[in-house]
């Protein structure tokens, strides 16, 4: 097991005695840790999860344990004791890929962001692909997700973005038709959320369209007529994202 | 699904759970999956009162994967704890029997 911990947080955290013990006593006791500098959490990913491939082997599947989520919570508890369900849903039922899903109210921030922001999106520039996403997860973005050592080496030699990248992953498992499947990890409702969380979910609506916009254009760009194509999405999109910010700003205050 | 009751049977690893269906038209309806070989005629379940069809039935511990056919039409499970893929590439819903 690895944990990697971003460089910028090291050093943010140089003084602080709690975090260096918990460092040491408690991350370096349960796994190696992994020094690295990242320009956001999907560089974290890829570092971690390229550890992990370069360490095992065919048979393997590996999952992620995201960093920044609560387990003291009661909702981080029942996550923690159900993330062992994704490898072994992968392992014993034969799936590449297996989304760990958190099911939320529909009026909580994550719900209307991948409603109205990311699932828009994806219609907008992957429509098949979307409706194929969709009949598995409503969470397209979770941040908890096993994968089969075979799928993980397609997904580290294809382009990394630095976010949004389970949703990539799941495009990449869509064109590629492999075996996709989504378990239930926990529940979030009455969570109170303000201003913040409405800043947070304009910046996540902005960063997915960024990431489909570039991957589109990479997959398409070797086709002679892709830019009039893309110009066209673009146009579009751009229409989609207001309006997810015009929603979330209503819906979000 | 729901999994309202359950028994342990010591070192056999098997664990009762009940299936519930919501299929009031239905005359016949049955849950098939990876437990029975995904065959109709190995576990029909029973109509109550209420339009819910339920049964229970012994799985050994992991996941599996199933689906219920009400009058011939495969159906996923609305409240299952996922979905995947059988062998044939169709989507059937999953429990986790632990």
């Amino acid at each position: 097991m690895s944990t990697v911990v971003d460089r910028k947080t090291h050093y943010a955290m140089e003084g602080n005695k709690t975090f260096l013990e918990f460092r040491k006593n408690t991350v370096a006791r349960h796994s190696d840790i992994v020094d690295a500098w990242c320009v956001d959490t999907c560089q974290m990913w890829c570092t971690g999860l390229g550890r992990a491939f370069e360490n095992g082997g065919p048979e393997d599947i590996y999952w992620l344990i995201p960093g920044d989520f609560n387990y003291g919570t009661a909702v981080g508890q029942e996550v923690l004791g159900r993330l062992h369900d994704l490898p072994e849903i992968c392992l014993e039922l034969d799936q590449d890929l297996c989304i760990g899903e958190i099911a939320t109210d529909h009026s909580n921030s994550k719900q209307l962001i991948d409603t109205y922001g990311t699932f828009a999106l994806l219609y907008n520039w992957f429509p098949a692909e979307a409706q194929e996403i969709r009949q598995y997860t409503e969470r397209p973005r979770s941040e908890f997700f096993a994968i089969r050592h075979s799928f993980l080496r397609e997904v580290l030699r294809q382009r990394w973005y630095a976010y949004e990248q389970t949703v990539v992953m799941l495009l990449q498992a869509v064109f590629t038709e492999k075996h996709i499947s989504r378990f239930f990890v926990g529940n979030i409702s009455d969570l109170p959320e303000g201003r913040d969380s409405l800043n947070s979910a304009m910046q996540q609506v902005e960063r997915t369209e960024r990431v489909l916009k570039t991957f589109w254009r990479e997959q398409q760009q070797e086709k002679s007529t892709w830019s009039e194509r893309y110009r066209l999405l673009e146009s579009q999109s751009e229409q989609v994202r207001r309006t997810a910010l015009i929603l979330l700003e209503n819906l979000l205050k | 699904m729901s999994s309202t009751s359950r028994g342990q049977y010591g070192a056999h690893n098997i664990t009762v759970r009940n299936f519930i269906c919501n299929a009031p038209q239905a005359k016949h309806v049955s849950v098939v999956g990876d437990f029975n070989g995904w065959n109709p005629s190995a576990h029909p379940m029973q109509r109550g009162p209420d339009g819910n069809w339920t049964l229970r039935v012994d799985l050994r511990h992991g996941h599996h994967r199933y689906v219920y056919i009400a009058d011939g039409q495969m159906t996923l499970d609305p409240k299952a704890m996922g979905i995947a893929r059988d062998d044939q590439n169709q989507r059937v819903s999953l429990i986790a029997v632990s």
